[in-house]
């Protein structure tokens, strides 16, 4: 452990134990996920990051999606995310979740995948470098030790909109609202 | 075994154009009402794998094209052991103002999923076979989204871009 950091560990330890033991949940959209498999074991070795893949949506805290995004899979990363505990922070890997990517003109492809959820950063690349993942993790300590990977925080204050999108390309949810959608109508509309 | 299999099928079926396109690659061309028949015709000469249903859109002569392709999974005739595995490609067209055939799933059972997917994609309806129901897409496409006048840069402009971001990008 860094000594220049103690002080942060005394200040808000539950942030820093957070920052250093990131769950991961992968969802294996697209060609992504074939990055992910030497990333974890012991070629690339995540967990120097303090970066563990875990089994369930409920044990993770930070949530990759690595690669192309159709109509389908959206309706199945909303619920993953949904299910995850706070703070959560989700990295978009490659491309496509960006703007598209390749499949920029498909006609079953969501091109910007923060208009359905809040996404805290993106890798870019087409395919990113295992190396890409750990730059990412190391820029997300930062962005948590100054309060910028946020997306769960916005995701409440915006969800009314999070949730029209998401209404817009999947039809009627079959799920109920995750917050309560009344209540910060007026606070969105007026900014 | 080629010409043998070529004789078989002009001896039995009228308006049927066989083709040896390479050693391994026979294509079989016949009229749609023939489907069930060639398919068990063949079947019963132990081509008894259908490896793959697929559909192409001639647009300008108005036609879908089905395309079986069937091969063996053995060859156990002596002289062809050690030759590569033949493949037999058979092909039908059918009117792209009403495209409707019979569905192949009474021989083949695998041909199901590939005929959904082929109904949802290129809007063939198969008659008689048990569920053509949506299997990939989730979404309603006034013209399903494989055909040719498919305009996909249209859809997506319409769709997708339309859909607002929600937060303000240049923060």
């Amino acid at each position: 452990m860094d000594r220049n950091q103690i002080t942060k560990w005394l200040k808000a330890p539950a942030k820093m134990a957070n920052k250093y033991s990131l769950h991961a949940i992968y969802f294996c959209t697209g060609c992504g996920i074939i990055e992910v498999p030497p990333v974890i074991t012991s070629r690339w070795d995540a967990e120097r990051f303090g970066v563990i893949p875990v089994a369930t949506p409920r044990q993770a805290n930070l949530f990759l999606i690595t690669g192309y995004v159709s109509v389908k899979t959206l309706r199945a990363i909303i619920r993953t995310y949904e299910q995850m505990y706070e703070p959560k922070y989700t990295v978009g890997f490659g491309s496509c979740p960006i703007n598209g990517g390749m499949y920029w003109d498909s006609y079953n492809t969501i091109k910007h995948l923060d208009k359905y959820i809040p996404i805290d950063g993106w890798i870019a690349g087409c395919m990113p470098r295992p190396e890409a993942i750990f730059i990412a993790v190391t820029h997300l300590w930062t962005l948590i030790d100054k309060d910028m990977a946020n997306g769960y925080i916005r995701y409440k204050e915006n969800y009314k909109l999070y949730r029209r999108n998401q209404e817009t390309v999947l039809g009627k949810l079959d799920w109920p609202p995750l917050y309560p959608i009344h209540d910060n109508v007026k606070a969105v509309e007026n900014e | 075994m080629n010409e043998s299999i070529k004789e078989q099928l002009e001896s039995t079926f009228k308006a049927i154009v066989v083709t040896i396109s390479e050693d391994t690659r026979i294509v079989v061309n016949f009229e749609k009402d023939q489907v069930l028949a060639v398919l068990r015709f063949l079947k019963d000469r132990r081509f008894d794998h259908l490896a793959l249903v697929s559909c192409v859109d001639w647009i300008e002569k108005k036609e879908f094209e089905l395309v079986y392709i069937l091969t063996r999974y053995t060859q156990d005739e002596e002289e062809h052991r050690e030759q590569e595995r033949l493949h037999l490609i058979v092909k039908t067209r059918i009117s792209r103002q009403s495209p409707r055939l019979e569905t192949v799933t009474g021989i083949f059972s695998n041909a199901e999923p590939y005929e959904r997917e082929i109904h949802e994609l290129f809007g063939v309806k198969f008659e008689g076979h048990p569920r053509l129901t949506p299997l990939f897409l989730e979404r309603n496409y006034e013209i399903p989204p494989f055909r040719k006048d498919f305009d996909t840069r249209t859809y997506v402009k319409g769709v997708f871009d339309k859909i607002p971001f929600v937060e303000n990008k240049d923060k």
